[in-house]
């Protein structure tokens, strides 16, 4: 019986647009798009960030020293154009309106202090909100600086390499799989997290709210079939649905990478290859069902107690944050699965995907994300049959 | 037949609705001792005003309501230990009966003939049978949700029958309906009593109770103000008309309950 009420219901879901617009539609969408996004704005902005002509101001002598450096500095640094302003208010003013995006002061004793060998000070005014131009005026001072010391060394007759007491070379022993796995890996199953949300979300409402509303219910009830039977039967589709919706994402992805080519990055293109197997399928399933289930069995209490799609919807989209907020766990470095962190309801799943991703995983702790996540979807699930089980819920 | 003795329902009132009703009473007793028999290929017929318990009754009856207490028999059965077993025996068509809209005629009839544990060959031959008597086939395979009222009211009727049950219980069929569509239920439920199967109905429609019933029974605030036979109601009238004796029945009832 409950096969021929999961049967029916999921005819009836697949034959909503809405439904089918969260659970398909926009889930294997959003990988291409956003990916598409990402690609688009950072090949362009890179490309303007070549081709773009750093306007430089600056205060100072004609002959500054520093000055003199930065106008002979090949064009491989970057595009500039250098022009000299009267004073140093001007030259402030000049980068807060834009007119340059470096303004670069120097005391008129400049040269003498540099004879002398004692520090020539040096004021370089920018805007921080301008990405990048902090740090392009850092890499043109470091040069020429580097430059002023190699004479120093000259001049003084110094050994360069006497001067350097420890030779510092930092190397990084973290696999690339492991680095995007921890660094980047939260988005993924945040999408997941997300969408398997939302793919229960309607049918959940329009199975159980929906049937109220439409006076479908009563019949339902009337037929030789025990409510707990009714309950597994609808419920089956809404974890169906949520699970589809995820699935759709991976799906989106796998189109992102394999057929659309949107990933160029050979490392990152090494690491989703590596992960897009049968095993970690399979563990992400594994993670995602009880998570899906956990998901239905909060949200089908509201949907039985609601007596309207809108009530519903207005109850569940907070639930929704709720959910997502914890899921943005993931994107913060640093954070692991341990034995606590496992023991917190979709924290936990986030932790375990990145883990899974990196390569990382302890099994132990696998286990007990799972377990927890069972516990949970089991409570969940009582909670609903007792919800559904009182008559005054279920009928209007 | 349905036996229905002393039948109580009572629902614990949360604080909201407490406030709503404007009483302090924590629980509200929908119906209160109500006794009756309907008897195969008999028509009984249900009646009260908006609020009486007459919808809480025949929910009870259809085992969607558990009584508080009292006792129910639906074709022998106890329908308060055995549920799943009364419900064989139930059809049940309410006027404000929604159906699947995305689905068509031929799926949902199918989907509740399942429910029913209705067997394949039984349920052909019964489709065919309700399909002609019904004049379906033409909207057979039309989504549920592109069909006129009064086709959605044949297939509503044809999914109450699709397994041949022994009591029929109407709430207010033909509520919202137009005459024509109406008229289809009136025609069920003359079959239903010539077949012999047990038909009980709510309404507050005087004119349709005098067509068809032949027993009926009033209550009013959850209680029994009448029970009997129609023509022992039409003899001891006491106005003119059916419509004028039922209200004053009511209101009598209120005179003395103040």
């Amino acid at each position: 019986m409950i096969f021929t009420i999961f049967k029916k219901e999921l005819k009836d879901t697949l034959r909503d647009r809405r439904t089918l617009m969260m659970m398909l539609v926009i889930p294997i969408l959003i990988f291409p798009i956003i990916l598409n996004i990402f690609v688009t704005i950072s090949s362009s902005f890179q490309e303007e960030a070549a081709n773009k002509t750093l306007k430089i101001g600056v205060v100072g002598k004609k002959d500054n020293y520093f000055f003199e450096k930065l106008q002979s500095l090949p064009e491989i640094h970057g595009k500039k154009t250098i022009s000299f302003y009267a004073d140093s208010l001007t030259l402030k003013k000049a980068v807060q309106d834009d007119s340059v995006q470096l303004g670069m002061f120097s005391l008129d004793n400049f040269n003498e202090m540099m004879s002398e060998k004692t520090p020539a000070e040096l004021i370089v005014f920018h805007n921080a909100t301008e990405i990048g131009m902090k740090e392009r005026g850092e890499a043109y001072v470091d040069y020429i600086e580097n430059i002023a010391l190699q004479e120093r060394y000259l001049d003084l007759n110094l050994n360069q390499t006497q001067l350097k007491p420890i030779k510092t070379s930092y190397s990084n022993v973290a696999s690339s799989k492991e680095m995007i796995g921890k660094l980047a890996g939260g988005i993924l199953p945040y999408i997941f997290i997300a969408f398997g949300f939302l793919g229960c979300m309607y049918p959940a409402i329009d199975l159980f709210t929906g049937e109220k509303e439409r006076g479908t219910i009563e019949t339902l009830l009337t037929t030789p079939v025990a409510r707990w039977q009714i309950l597994f039967g609808k419920m089956g589709v809404v974890v169906l649905s949520g699970l589809l919706a995820a699935s759709a994402a991976l799906f989106g992805l796998f189109i992102s990478i394999e057929v659309l080519n949107l990933v160029e990055n050979e490392e990152l293109l090494n690491v989703v290859h590596g992960i897009l197997n049968f095993q970690f399928i399979v563990l992400l399933f594994s993670l995602l069902l009880p998570l899906t289930v956990f998901f239905a069995g909060i949200m089908i209490p509201v949907a039985v107690y609601a007596k309207s799609f809108k009530e519903a919807q207005s109850i569940i989209t907070p639930i929704n944050l709720i959910v997502v907020l914890p899921a943005m766990v993931g994107f913060f470095p640093g954070i692991e699965l341990t034995a606590l962190t496992a023991c917190i309801p979709v924290v936990n799943i986030v932790l375990a995907t990145k883990e899974l991703i990196a390569g990382t995983l302890d099994y132990s702790l696998l286990a007990l994300s799972f377990s927890v996540m069972m516990i949970l979807a089991i409570i969940a699930v009582f909670i609903s049959y007792k919800r559904f089980d009182k008559e005054t819920n279920v009928v209007i | 037949m349905i036996e229905i003795h002393d039948l109580r329902k009572e629902f614990v009132l949360s604080k909201q609705q407490q406030k709503e009703l404007n009483t302090t009473d924590t629980i509200a007793t929908a119906v209160n001792g109500v006794s009756f028999n309907c008897q195969p290929g008999r028509v009984f017929s249900l009646l009260g005003p908006n609020g009486a318990g007459k919808t809480t009754t025949l929910r009870m009856i259809s085992t969607i309501f558990k009584p508080t207490s009292g006792t129910i028999k639906i074709a022998g059965i106890d329908a308060i230990s055995n549920p799943k077993e009364a419900r064989k025996k139930i059809g049940f068509l309410t006027g404000s009966t929604g159906l699947y809209a995305r689905l068509t005629p031929n799926e949902l009839i199918k989907y509740f003939a399942d429910l029913y544990g209705v067997a394949n060959d039984d349920f052909q031959e019964r489709k065919e049978y309700l399909y002609s008597l019904l004049g379906m086939h033409d909207f057979q395979g039309k989504r549920i949700g592109k069909l006129s009222t009064g086709m959605k009211q044949k297939v509503s009727i044809c999914r109450t029958m699709i397994h041949d049950p022994e009591v029929i219980v109407f709430d207010e069929p033909t509520s919202g309906l137009d005459v024509i569509t109406a008229e289809n239920i009136i025609e069920l439920i003359r079959n239903c009593k010539e077949q012999g199967k047990t038909v009980i109905f709510s309404s507050h429609i005087m004119s349709e109770v005098d067509l068809l019933c032949d027993d009926l029974a009033i209550i009013h605030k959850g209680e029994m103000l009448f029970n009997g036979q129609m023509s022992d109601f039409k003899s001891q009238m006491q106005t003119d008309n059916l419509t004028e004796e039922f209200i004053r029945i009511v209101k009598s009832s209120n005179t003395i309950s103040a």
